[in-house]
């Protein structure tokens, strides 16, 4: 192929005018960002359009005397026209073919330069397209609704000595920075103005957590423990050990919560009046008086739960019933 | 059957992953002694809410003597290492059942042992 291409090297040098002898004179220093930028202005420049139509009509001629011969880097310019018509934003065959040129014309890897260039063209492309849409970010309508902070010079210093000063003096120093950030916000609520559309709205996708919860396999599961038993490296200093110590349960979190795990949700009505669960016992007897004096105190104790003491409850009537007959023998 | 081989894996798993860091690992008791101790503090804390309302019921003058005598029948009938009484308070460390101090569950020789290497925290040696 390095052979086959000699005889095109001097027709594009002769075809193409000042600006490929341009990019030679360049030499290897920075030829690819050289290409970039003459790309990249090649829709600015009006008068390159030229240039560029006697290159297109230079490789026609090249296309017709190499076609039987079949080279890679010829062949590569129909392949590229038919991955952009694939893609669905077939590129202006006029670039391809100077894009094509250029590659030809540079002593390096052609297929790799030419395949570079197209890419560059293409995102060009993509980018004027979702300009002309106005899908792209506008600086214009993010800048509109910002307005430039006056920092007056007694207020940066008043933040400055603020920042330093002891605990003694914060609230004297933070009062006023508080009354000039609230007077900033309230002058402009946040849901006016136009959608910007920087973010992404995530979808929610129940069904593959669901999917995802079902099944877990027995792999799943040792590759979980590989990646844990390989992530979980040593502590490198007490607090990264007191971490480990909190995850496992050693340590308690701080600041200490004297209700961490009783998570009793009932009111305290629930705990003190007990009665409606009396209502299977009789009215009368000494059963009945031992019953109220359990639930009097069942009311008074505060570390049972209301569940533990509808079980003892519970379970008071269960051994009465059992007992019934020896009662009724009394 | 596919879930309880699941529930299983799941368990082997919480059992295997919480513990990758390589560090003493205490996979038996000091001697046999301190495993009986253990097993009766399991079972004690099992029949504990039962113990407490047998008792009740025994130990009031309002109900009648038969019942507190029935009752007395079965809390005897309930196992005897479930009573609270048989725990021993033994050192942590050694198993030793005398000298053994309850705030810091060490036996007297294990406590000046750590407090004069200085590992435990806030204990001084007292000099008044």
């Amino acid at each position: 192929s390095v052979l086959s291409t000699d005889p095109e090297k001097p027709a594009s040098k002769d075809s193409a005018p000042e600006g490929a002898a341009k990019r030679q004179e360049d030499g290897a220093e920075t030829p690819k960002q050289r290409l970039l930028d003459i790309i990249g202005n090649m829709k600015v420049e009006v008068s390159y359009r030229k240039k560029l139509q006697q290159l297109k009509a230079s490789e026609n001629q090249k296309q017709a005397i190499n076609k039987l011969e079949g080279l890679d880097s010829e062949g590569s310019v129909p392949q590229g026209i038919t991955e952009d018509t694939q893609r669905g934003k077939p590129l202006n065959p006029e670039l391809v073919k100077a894009a094509s040129a250029v590659a030809s014309s540079l002593p390096r890897d052609k297929k790799q330069t030419e395949s570079e260039l197209l890419a560059q063209l293409r995102r060009h492309e993509e980018t004027t397209d979702k300009q002309k849409k106005g899908g792209t970010i506008n600086i214009c309508n993010v800048i509109s609704e910002m307005t430039v902070k006056r920092q007056s010079l007694a207020q940066r210093g008043a933040r400055i000595s603020g920042r330093i000063s002891l605990h003694l003096d914060e609230d004297g120093q933070r009062i006023r920075p508080e009354r000039s950030s609230a007077q900033s916000i309230d002058s402009r609520s946040l849901k006016v103005g136009k959608r910007l559309n920087i973010f992404t709205k995530a979808s929610t996708e129940p069904e593959h957590a669901l999917k995802t919860v079902s099944s877990p396999t027995i792999w799943d599961l040792e590759f979980a423990k590989e990646v844990a038993a390989v992530t979980a490296q040593p502590p490198r200093n007490g607090f990264e050990e007191m971490i480990q110590w909190t995850k496992e349960g050693i340590l308690w979190e701080f600041p200490i919560d004297n209700e961490v795990g009783m998570e009793d949700d009932a009111e305290f009505h629930e705990h003190i009046f007990l009665e409606k669960h009396l209502e299977d016992f009789p009215k009368e007897g000494p059963i009945r008086h031992f019953m109220e004096l359990v639930i009097c105190g069942l009311s008074k104790n505060p570390y049972l739960s209301v569940k533990q003491k509808v079980e003892h409850i519970e379970w008071f009537q269960k051994y009465f019933e059992e007992k019934k007959e020896l009662l009724q023998e009394i | 059957m596919a879930a309880g081989a699941l529930c299983w894996a799941l368990r082997a798993a919480r059992q295997v992953l919480p513990s990758p860091c390589p560090r003493q690992v205490r996979s038996y008791y000091v001697d046999w002694r301190m495993l009986r101790d253990v097993k009766r503090r399991k079972v004690a804390f099992e029949h504990a809410d039962e113990r407490l309302r047998i008792n009740a019921i025994r130990k009031n003058s309002i109900l009648p003597r038969e019942l507190q005598e029935a009752a007395d029948k079965d809390i005897a009938a309930l196992p005897r290492d479930s009573c609270p009484v048989r725990i021993r308070n033994r050192c942590v460390l050694t198993s030793r059942s005398r000298g053994v101090k309850r705030r810091w569950r060490l036996s007297r020789i294990v406590f000046r042992h750590f407090a004069d290497h200085a590992q435990m925290s806030g204990v001084q040696r007292a000099m008044w």
